[in-house]
């Protein structure tokens, strides 16, 4: 009798304990939500009007004065870049998914590299390939033209976008419903038949989501106009240039805001497409491959495989100059193998590199665990406010990275919160940027575990925190390593809201690329680039061979 | 025979998915593929419709043989155990889908889709989209739009499996009612015994591949071939009444289908 009153009065502490540390978990979660992602973006607008303590929209008057050439400019190239670039992701998505065995590998090879490459490749390799050197237009045509123009940011954006809109669009394409096409075939419908009535018609609304999605991308990129733009600017180049080069960060915020509205607006279309396509495509799909012959599809089909062989021998080529020129030396004109751009990273970057891993890998830990608690909480628990934190979290993917960047800077420049040089905030930085597209990855796997399990574990005696280790942590591990990596690459690649954040005496590997492409070394900066791609397919593959043998042991 | 399969056969993965099949049917009739998931019987029927290549054997309708025949090109049509149908096009649009490759002009199909659709008793919801109507009437319209093609042959792959049991007793009197209408020869894929016995002229066993028996419901129900197909036919618990209907036997003694 007093054995069991002692064990109950035990597990009552343990159970204290545990809703303690449930609200805890709670409070840590939305008040760091609050302060990393509400504040920065307040600090933003606030910054942007206020002058002195005063109410003022000088800033916002000058930059209409002084910028509405580039952002007609933004406008204009990224409506063009969101155009060509949707027709050329839906030609390689419909070849992607029609294909078969060794050229579907070959191609999804090619999209995996450049989903782990870092920014500014395209512009890189387009400069070493066509400019005013370069090794089609110069050495091949012998020709000498100036490649610095919009047309150049306009095609190397499209091209740069198209993995990630292929990738997304063939998964619209693969979850479409099978039995849709049979039956077009079972009545009569011919292979373009079910291309026209079918198959496009089906993914219509994924196609405008990508023209939308890659319009905010072009209107946030600031690394390509600023690479091969020449006199061509854009508003987010000019951010750039207006807060590197005269560190006007009230001009700069204005810029933001003015930047963010066709960014807001594309969202909110975006947001009606999105929906309409999950109604079109609720199907049972998921082979993987669409039953299609392309080269049997008419005009359309023949357009969509040319173009999208145009697009794998372009990145090719890409990939090819990237990984070659690192290790290549010329000599009067002459290449030849050689190391000593390996040497000289190795002696003057190794500390940067293992920076690099290491700011990754704690944003991948930290960051992963955040986003699987966060779609837990907001999820399956009644948080207070819970419509309102999951629209904050979705805040960093729609605002471009510059401009979560400088909310940064504002946000935590002053004490008590002042972060600007630390590690912490290029780290925190990264974390909330990715927080959007992990959280949506956990509440998709979240949607896995049964509700029925959690309150099983309830039932059965457990705590709260017992239900989170039992139940909810185990349910979500795939998800964990699909965040893990995700967080990785992202934190090797992304540059565009850490660039300003970083402090010179600790740079990142990105930082160094955009430096050295900027300075004009190419041969260093493709280096870079090898370098980082190498380091995030090797994480990968760990994270994969590691996901595959702990896998194992659960099932024997 | 209207119909016949000879010697069908199908791998996967080196494993008999379908082993010597050979089956035939009349005109007019309905012949139900009957047998517990993962038999075969959802193979075969896409060896009928065109959607798998046999290794080996053939299949003849209405003395043509098919069996090389791309399924745009068969004159067979198939409802599709989830539809299959458009969800961008509304009804009318779904049900003369098919028509638009058979030389029809708008007009003229839309007269015709019309048309079905009263058949299936939908033609106030011809402008409606998919997925705005219920379970039972996608169903039908399924239907509609796989018979408005005037097909030799209709198949169809468990139709009802996705409607509640009231809704499945009604629907498999409207199917019957509007074969019987329309003439038409039907081969159904079911793993429902009741359902198999009320519908079909004809009734096809399937167990691992192979055909256990084939014959009529009234044969099948005073000469089961062995143990297995009297146990998975429930034999002992039915009774077939003299007016024709069948009778199931509940614990207490009566009861009925």
């Amino acid at each position: 009798m007093n054995r069991t009153n002692k064990g109950a009065s035990k597990d009552a502490l343990f159970r204290f304990l545990g809703e303690g540390t449930d609200k805890l978990i709670i409070a840590v979660l939305l008040g760091s939500i609050c302060l990393f992602v509400l504040y920065p973006i307040l600090r933003i607008f606030s910054q942007s009007v206020l002058v002195d303590g005063w109410l003022s929209f000088d800033a916002y008057a000058d930059v209409w004065q002084g910028y509405r050439t580039s952002l007609w400019n933004s406008l204009f190239s990224s409506v063009l870049t969101a155009f060509f670039c949707t027709f050329l992701s839906v030609a390689v998505a419909l070849v992607m998914t029609s294909s078969r065995g060794w050229v579907r590998g070959l191609m999804m090879g090619v999209i995996l590299i450049t989903m782990v490459s870092p920014p500014f490749v395209s512009s890189l390799a387009y400069i070493q390939l066509y400019g005013r050197r370069g090794w089609i237009t110069h050495r091949l045509l012998g020709i000498s033209w100036d490649p610095y123009n919009c047309w150049g940011v306009i095609w190397m954006q499209s091209i740069s976008f198209v993995p990630m809109n292929a990738l997304f669009l063939s998964g619209i394409l693969t979850k479409m419903d099978t039995a849709s096409i049979h039956a077009a075939r079972d009545l009569g419908a011919g292979t373009r038949a079910i291309l026209m009535d079918v198959v496009l018609p089906l993914i219509k609304p994924g196609i405008l989501v990508t023209v939308l999605l890659t319009f905010v991308r072009a209107l946030a990129d600031f690394g390509t106009p600023t690479i091969i733009g020449g006199r061509f600017n854009t508003l987010a180049s000019d951010i750039y240039i207006q807060l590197i080069g005269y560190s006007n960060p009230t001009k700069a915020a204005a810029m933001n805001v003015i930047l963010l509205v066709p960014t807001l607006i594309a969202f909110l279309a975006y947001r009606v497409m999105l929906e309409k396509s999950d109604k079109l495509t609720a199907g049972r799909g998921g082979q993987g491959t669409v039953d299609l012959k392309l080269h049997r599809c008419g005009a359309v089909g023949i357009l969509a495989m040319v173009f999208s062989m145009l697009f794998f021998v372009m990145m090719l080529l890409q990939y090819g100059s990237i990984f070659a020129s690192g290790f290549m030396k010329v000599t009067r004109g002459v290449y030849s193998f050689s190391l000593d751009y390996v040497r000289q990273l190795i002696k003057y970057d190794s500390a940067t590199i293992v920076r690099s891993v290491v700011y990754a890998l704690i944003v991948s830990f930290v960051g992963t665990f955040f986003a699987m608690l966060f779609a837990y909480y907001t999820g399956r628990r009644n948080v207070p406010g819970r419509r309102f934190f999951d629209f904050l979290v979705m805040m960093p993917y729609m605002i471009p990275g510059t401009c979560f960047g400088i909310g940064y800077i504002l946000a935590f420049n002053k004490a008590p919160m002042k972060l600007t040089g630390t590690a912490l905030i290029v780290m925190a930085c990264m974390l909330f940027k990715q927080l959007p597209t992990t959280t949506k990855l956990c509440s998709a796997a979240l949607t896995q575990v049964p509700r029925t399990l959690e309150l099983s574990a309830r039932d059965l005696g457990g705590g709260r925190m017992a239900v989170l280790r039992d139940v909810i942590l185990p349910g979500m591990r795939t998800a964990f390593f699909t965040c893990f990596t995700h967080n990785f690459s992202s934190s090797m690649t992304t540059a565009g809201a850490i660039i300003f954040l970083i402090n010179p005496g600790k740079k990142l590997l990105v930082f160094n690329l955009f430096d050295k492409v900027y300075l004009g070394e190419y041969p260093m900066a493709s280096l870079i680039a090898t370098l980082i791609i190498v380091i995030v397919l090797t994480v990968e593959g760990l994270v994969w061979l590691f996901s595959r043998r702990k896998g194992k042991r659960y099932v024997s | 025979m209207y119909l016949e399969l000879k010697s069908l056969k199908k791998k996967f993965d080196g494993k008999d998915v379908v082993c010597d099949l050979s089956l035939s049917l009349e005109k007019g009739k309905l012949l139900c593929i009957l047998g517990s998931s993962g038999c075969g019987k959802t193979t075969t029927l896409n060896m009928i419709g065109g959607f798998l290549e046999p290794d080996s054997g053939s299949i003849r309708l209405d003395g043509m043989d098919i069996t090389k025949l791309p399924p745009e090109r068969r004159p067979v049509s198939t409802v599709f155990q989830s539809y299959g149908l458009f969800p961008h096009m509304t009804l009318l649009e779904n049900v003369i889908y098919g028509l638009k490759f058979r030389g029809y002009r708008k007009a003229e199909a839309r007269k015709k889709g019309m048309e079905y659709l009263d058949l299936v008793g939908l033609a106030d919801r011809a402008n409606a989209m998919v997925h705005e109507i219920s379970g039972g009437q996608q169903q039908r319209v399924a239907l509609a739009r796989a018979l408005i093609v005037e097909p030799k042959l209709c198949l169809l792959d468990e139709p009802f499996c996705n409607l509640d049991a009231a809704l499945r007793v009604k629907m498999r009197q409207e199917l019957k009612k509007l074969q019987r209408e329309l003439d038409m020869t039907m081969v159904f894929v079911t793993h429902d015994q009741e359902e198999a016995l009320h519908l079909a002229d004809q009734i096809a066993i399937m167990e691992q591949g192979v055909l256990v028996q084939d014959d009529s419901p009234m044969n099948l129900y005073r000469n089961p071939a062995n143990t297995f197909v009297r146990d998975f036919l429930s034999l002992d618990q039915l009774v077939w009444m003299e007016d024709g209907t069948l009778m199931k036997v509940v614990k207490d003694g009566r009861g009925q289908l």
